[in-house]
């Protein structure tokens, strides 16, 4: 079952058989997870909201995907909103300590770990919300540029643009602690 | 590489898996820290876990019920407009007063009783058929088999190029779509019924009854 295509499981769902919306859930959920962890300045439990919203809104309107096939760009597109309307949500009181502090053991490469991440994640919510996603997408998930293009579609050389300037930005913010 | 101004070209060409030409050792080692600093953050970022799955299903599961009983409630609700001739009107008369004659007639089934279990599971043997000389492969996705595309595969007479197999159905209304080369799903042009599959596409349906396809 776990081996159906997603074009195959929307067909399926949409002629009555809901119990296989699980599959496509579990299918994305780490892959999406991550991507909304990021986005949201590291805070998992508003990426688990984000992720639980974006799920079900896309149950809703399944009947709308009109390209079965590309199932998994469909979705991608509703988290990113989802994203997008969190953070737009939460504007003015962005949550910068989700990193917690170490204990009072840590050695120093943890607490230098530890710095290392706020200042990352301060960066990458700095940037504007197409660096982030672009940045999210190449250094957090791995993605190819091609990938990338496929899924937002949005041109590579526009894409390695948005990755390059994120890329200056962080880089910037990472050479002020050294 | 100048500090404040992030990364060189070279080091950017480094990162986006180019090749790098001759990378400095300076650029060289500023994008070996870019990468493990953002791996150690990456490293670091909780990702939800199963309960969302838990959540997303509980809504999904109170959403398909909500939505059958508005569909039920709605069909019962809405005004329907019957067209009906007189002579069928006659003729369906005259079935219930044969067919009623013949339930009383048996000894402890009365009209209106539900069919025995055995009769409910009775299968009854459907051909189906698809003329598609140029395929490789064609099989046969619907509702009674989970719309799996590799349940049934139909087979190819060379002469004719027509694709024919013989499937056990229960009774009842099923939904099926021909899959041409594991990627082309079609409706079956023979159909004596087709309905909306929610893509802008059509899905056959073939209505089966006690004793054979039932012809609308």
């Amino acid at each position: 079952m776990g081996s159906q295509s997603d074009a195959v499981l929307v067909r399926r769902i949409l002629a009555g058989q809901v119990e296989l919306y699980q599959v496509l859930v579990e299918r994305y959920r780490a892959e999406f997870g991550r991507y909304a962890t990021a986005m949201l300045g590291g805070d998992a439990d508003d990426a688990a909201d984000a992720l639980q919203e974006a799920f079900i809104r896309a149950y809703r309107s399944l009947a709308s995907c009109r390209e079965p096939e590309r199932f998994k760009a469909w979705l991608f597109r509703i988290v990113s909103n989802q994203c997008h309307n969190t953070r737009r949500g939460r504007r003015g009181h962005l949550r910068l300590d989700t990193i917690e502090d170490p204990p009072d053991d840590s050695t120093e490469r943890q607490l230098e770990a530890n710095e290392i991440g706020r200042t990352i994640q301060a960066a990458l919510d700095d940037l504007t919300p197409e660096q982030r996603e672009a940045f999210v997408l190449k250094h957090i998930e791995g993605y190819s540029y091609a990938d990338m293009a496929v899924l937002l579609e949005v041109g590579e050389d526009a894409l390695k643009m948005r990755v390059h300037r994120a890329r200056d930005e962080l880089q910037r913010k990472l050479e002020g602690l050294r | 590489m100048n500090e404040r101004q992030g990364l060189s070209p070279e080091a950017h060409r480094f990162l986006d898996g180019e090749a790098a030409g001759d990378i400095g050792p300076e650029d060289r080692r500023a994008a070996d820290q870019f990468e493990q600093a953002v791996q150690s953050y990456a490293s670091g970022l909780e990702t939800p876990d199963s309960a969302v799955d838990r959540v997303v299903m509980a809504a999904v599961r109170a959403e398909a019920r909500g939505a059958r009983r508005q569909s039920v409630w709605q069909w019962l609700v809405s005004p329907h407009l019957f067209s009906v001739r007189p002579a069928l009107v006659a003729a369906a008369a005259v079935a219930l007063i044969v067919f009623g004659r013949v339930l009383i007639d048996v000894p402890g089934v009365g009209i209106g009783d539900r069919p025995t279990g055995a009769e409910a599971q009775a299968t009854i043997l459907v051909r189906f058929e698809l003329r598609a000389p140029e395929a490789q492969r064609v099989s046969i996705a619907g509702s009674f088999n989970e719309w799996s595309p590799e349940g049934v595969e139909l087979v190819r007479n060379a002469t004719t190029g027509l694709w024919t197999a013989t499937v056990p159905l229960h009774p009842g209304e099923h939904e099926y779509l021909f899959v041409i080369d594991g990627s082309q799903w079609i409706p079956d042009p023979n159909a004596h019924a087709q309905v909306d599959d929610g893509f802008g596409q059509a899905n056959s349906v073939i209505v089966v009854g006690p004793r054979g396809v039932v012809r609308s």
